[in-house]
């Protein structure tokens, strides 16, 4: 019959329903925007993590302004006929706002797997320095 | 020994993900595309059965002890995905490619299953 072939139908999906709603999802913030952002400092850098399958280094652009650092990109639609269409494609766009001095011009970003790392040196002369007093 | 069970108790504790996954049909066959970003070659398996195709890979982002986050909306995890096969199928001549973290699974169509015209013979 027709349910045979409908990838939306399957066997106890009311249930799932159910379930899904009364659990906690540890993994809520998966399906928020895309790509996700993963954001974390350490002593000397701010790292910015995305994922981002299926795009070369090229294809991504990466704007650092005054306030902010844009990840910007297209993931191209592939061709053929879908039964079954789950990954995001078109433009995208995110947009960090930096609220904290960086270092500019050793800002490195790389693309690995899918993941893109940027590494956002702390300014030098912006880093909190204990200032010994001498008595005298 | 030892390490054997710490490392599937580490496998265990990372959580389950099914990866966004496209399913498409071409003229030379199926095509099924998955979004599996941080897993390198190493790490994927992709086994078939009788007819379904599974695929298992982990990603273990690179975040040092050191780093505290302050934003997380993605994290390490294994995933894992099960597809079924037509079968219309050619098991044979399945071919996989993993490039810049999207999985490529090109499933050809049997060659026998091509419409064929059968000769008449007169006696």
């Amino acid at each position: 019959m027709v349910l045979d072939f409908n990838t939306i139908y399957y066997p106890g999906r009311f249930e799932r329903l159910i379930e899904d709603f009364f659990r906690p999802q540890p993994g809520e913030g998966r399906r928020m925007a895309f790509p996700p952002l993963n954001l974390s400092e350490d002593e000397a850098n701010y790292y910015v993590r995305s994922e981002i399958p299926g795009l070369a280094m090229d294809a991504v652009e990466l704007t650092l302004t005054e306030k902010s650092l844009v990840i910007r990109g297209e993931r191209p639609t592939e061709q053929g006929k879908y039964y079954r269409q789950e990954r995001p494609a078109g433009f995208f766009q995110r947009v960090v706002a930096l609220n904290v001095p960086v270092d500019r011009d050793k800002v490195r970003a790389t693309l690995a797997d899918g993941v893109l790392t940027v590494v956002l040196p702390k300014c030098e002369s912006c880093v909190p320095r204990k200032i010994s007093i001498d008595v005298a | 020994m030892s390490k054997n069970t710490e490392n599937s108790n580490e496998s265990k504790a990372l959580p389950r993900v099914s990866p966004a996954t496209d399913i498409l049909e071409r003229e030379d066959g199926f095509y099924v595309f998955m979004d599996l970003p941080g897993v390198k070659r190493e790490d994927l398996n992709i086994d078939i059965n009788e007819n379904e195709l599974t695929v298992t890979g982990r990603a273990l982002q690179g975040a040092s002890e050191a780093e505290s986050f302050l934003e997380v909306q993605f994290g390490p995890g294994e995933y894992v995905r099960a597809v079924s096969l037509s079968d219309r199928v050619d098991r044979e001549r399945i071919k996989a490619n993993l490039k810049d973290g999207v999985l490529t699974v090109h499933l050809p169509r049997l060659e026998k299953l091509a419409p064929r015209r059968i000769p008449v013979q007169t006696a």
